[in-house]
């Protein structure tokens, strides 16, 4: 499919969520479809560096929590609208992303990672002395009405999500196609040999870091209009950074629907398991099945699909 | 595959069987499907050591279903873990009011994450009972929110007057405050500065901590130094425990003759146990004490009933801080709609704001957005605590009432002459 084709669909899709107050009447299905998309749009953002470019980021939720901070603060100090907090979120999370990487990728593997743990914790004891957005005691957030149409704010809130996740798999999808998603390719392959090629490395993973930091904080910005309350704990959220790793490994890393399949199966399971299992299940569970996907099937559930259907290929006579 | 015109007519009529089915089957059972009340409760997480709180709620369901029900139906309990996240709590209360359709809510613990659903239970005109929340309804104002803790009116910044009350009465004129960063802490402490300026008290060292600190050997060096006749604290449970063991150690100097106030930790079993007598000579705020002046109708049944089954789950076996509010928020209800015969949320509310209620924890009036009209937060001084058994504290006499004067059990003890004891 090409890239306008896709960008209709998604388009599309975003239209059609335009009328699903009026075919779901149920609010409970956008609160539980909020948060799937939400993480949607953070494993989709967090495999633009992490598995383009193979640089794992354990600071997802440093992004997440910035861009749900940095709207919650353009709403307080300005009042502006959603709209504008999700672009303001989106510029400090590419702001952050590329001061981030210039500062850290001059070093790999594990090393970046725990680098990448610093931020939040930089970031976290930055809010909690911080009076005007609340310390660590937190700030409520009360959210203008929503427009009419929607019916209430979460459904609102929700279609929002669907615009920045639809937009966020597009943008992923482009990347993955261009000359840029190649450099990434060839990065994680092998860095001097990409180099010694003439890829610009270093420019390409600021890149991947600006437009995989923006959009992790576009994730955060809807945020505090969603909870009505906002504290550092919860907003740079150990479990933020967890699910934004182990949904692109699920699903797999190398190409965009990886996270997008990751998200929507392991967000699902978690939102069901609130309301269900009632225990910290969740967590419990996106350890295991990490583990078992990080020793069975390291390509996540696309790898699998594709050596299953590897050998049928052989069996057809079909070239490879 | 192929689907025939036959085949989708029929897998199309299956489908709108199956999703009619659900609705079909909720409205035929509506009419005669018991009452529902429905909350999350932080049963994992940083804040599970609250989650005794469901037993309170349990307690008081098998009372009224043993009576008959509410209006003759009986009462259902659905609580969710909410893991102590606020971003948890939306989407679940969500689903308590729009798929388990129930009649009546009680908040998650605390104000932290009472704060996420505040605004959705005032928008959808929910009745709602705050569970320990501080001034959650101060700003909205919602007319079908009751507090079931004792804070009073204007709560976030005089819960702790009574301290004040004491110092003032015991001459104090020399006073220092050491408070965590958060919001609960903040705000009292302000508030007893305020009250310490009303009084006409020097406020000597006003100190605030970030809530991680556990070394505060510099910081009660620092205090000891200002010589404070008073110290007001305002912690956590873990720093509360090492704030005692800080004064243990290092000492306060022999000016001081009141110290606690708002300190989180010493209401709770484990630290009463692993603190022992270092806590003799504190004065510190309580919901609930064994006192001869605490005897309310119910309350010693309860915390009898309360004692195995938490021996069982391994929760606070004392359980004299949350679970008899838990219960008494349940008795907002069923004697509300008792007294007016009706589960109309409107009905409930406006009944609860003219009349008192009876209730475990005693007699309650509610003022206009639900606060308890009188402040009944209780100041009591441990004294005479004896190793660490916990079978002590069931004991009247160890926590002794000092304020409110409507409830006092003792007289106030100076803080060193206790601590020798």
């Amino acid at each position: 499919m090409t890239l306008p084709r896709f960008a209709l669909v998604a388009a599309l899709l975003v239209v059609a969520g335009l009328f699903l107050p009026m075919v779901i009447p149920n609010p409970y299905y956008f609160y539980a479809g909020y948060v799937v998309l939400q993480y949607v749009v953070i494993a989709t953002g967090w495999n633009i560096l992490g598995g383009y470019a193979g640089y794992t980021n354990f600071g997802a939720s440093a992004f997440f929590g910035a861009g749900a901070y940095a709207a919650a603060f353009l709403f307080k100090a300005f009042g502006l609208p959603l709209i504008f907090q999700i672009l303001g979120a989106a510029a400090v999370g590419m702001f952050l992303g590329v001061a981030t990487g210039y500062l850290t990728l001059r070093i790999q593997g594990v090393y970046f990672a725990i680098a990448t743990v610093a931020l939040v914790i930089v970031l976290e004891t930055l809010v909690h002395n911080t009076e005007y957005l609340g310390g660590a005691s937190g700030m409520t957030h009360i959210a203008p009405p929503p427009p009419a149409w929607f019916g209430g704010q979460t459904q609102f809130v929700f279609w929002v999500m669907l615009v920045i996740a639809a937009c966020a798999v597009v943008l992923a999808r482009w990347l993955e196609l261009s000359w840029i998603g190649r450099g990434l390719r060839a990065i994680r392959a092998s860095e001097p040999a990409a180099e010694s090629c003439g890829v610009p490395t270093l420019r390409l993973k600021l890149l991947a870091c600006a437009l995989s930091g923006g959009v992790m904080a576009a994730a955060g910005a809807p945020y505090p209009t969603y909870t009505s309350y906002l504290d550092p704990v919860s907003a740079f959220s150990l479990l933020i950074g967890l699910n934004a790793l182990a949904m692109p490994l699920i699903g797999g890393t190398r190409n965009w629907k990886g996270p997008v399949i990751g998200a929507l199966l392991l967000a699902s399971v978690q939102q069901i398991a609130t309301v269900t299992i009632s225990s910290e299940f969740n967590i419990l569970a996106v350890g295991v099945v990490l583990i078992a996907f990080v020793v069975l099937a390291p390509e996540g559930l696309l790898g699998l699909k594709s050596a299953w259907a590897r050998p049928k290929l052989r069996l057809s006579g079909a070239k490879p | 595959m192929r689907i025939s015109r036959r085949q989708f007519t029929k897998l199309s009529a299956a489908a709108s069987v199956g999703l009619a089915a659900p609705a079909i089957w909720t409205k035929g059972r509506a009419q005669n499907r018991p009452v529902r009340v429905g909350c999350s409760a932080s049963l994992t997480g940083p804040l599970s050591g609250t989650k005794n709180m469901v037993i309170g709620y349990e307690l008081w369901r098998d009372d009224v279903n043993a009576a008959g029900g509410l209006l003759g139906r009986e009462v259902e309990l659905i609580v969710y873990d909410d893991q102590s996240a606020p971003s948890n709590v939306p989407a679940i209360y969500s689903k308590l009011v729009d798929v388990d359709q129930v009649d009546f809510l009680f908040t998650p613990y605390g104000a932290n994450l009472t704060a996420t659903i505040m605004p959705f239970a005032k928008q959808r005109d929910r009745f709602i009972v705050g569970i320990l929340t501080l001034a959650s309804n101060d700003q909205l104002k919602h007319d079908k929110f009751f507090q079931a803790a004792p804070w009073g009116p204007d709560g976030a910044t005089n819960w702790a007057r009574g301290f004040f009350d004491i110092a003032n009465s015991t001459g104090v004129k020399k006073m220092a405050i050491l408070a965590a960063d958060t919001e609960f802490s903040k705000t009292a402490a302000e508030g007893g500065r305020r009250v310490s300026e009303e009084f006409g008290m020097d406020v000597v060292d006003f100190q605030m901590y970030p809530p991680t600190n556990r070394d505060f050997s510099a910081i009660i060096r620092n205090i000891r130094a200002t010589e404070p006749e008073a110290v007001f604290v305002c912690s956590y449970p873990a720093d509360s425990t090492a704030i005692v063991h800080g004064i243990q150690e290092i000492g306060l100097g022999d000016s001081a003759r009141l110290f606690g106030g708002g300190m989180v930790g010493p209401q709770y079993a484990s630290l009463m146990e692993s603190l022992g007598p270092s806590l003799n000579g504190i004065v510190n705020f309580h919901l609930y004490v064994p006192e001869p002046t605490m005897k309310f109708e119910g309350i010693e049944s309860f915390l009898d009933r309360y004692r195995p089954i938490a021996e069982d789950r391994q929760v606070d076996p004392l359980g004299f801080y949350i679970p008899p509010f838990c219960y008494a928020a349940g008795q907002f209800i069923s004697t509300a709609v008792n007294a007016t015969g009706s589960l109309d949320q409107t009905e409930v509310s406006n009944w609860l704001h003219e009349n008192p209620v009876d209730t475990v924890v005693g007699q309650i009036n509610f003022d206009e957005i639900g606060n308890w009209t009188e402040r009944r937060v209780l100041m009591i001084q441990f004294q005479n605590v004896d190793g660490s058994g916990i079978d002590q504290f069931r004991q009247a006499g160890k926590e002794v009432i000092i304020d409110p004067p409507d409830y006092k059990s003792g007289e106030l003890v100076p803080l060193m002459d206790a601590r020798k004891t």
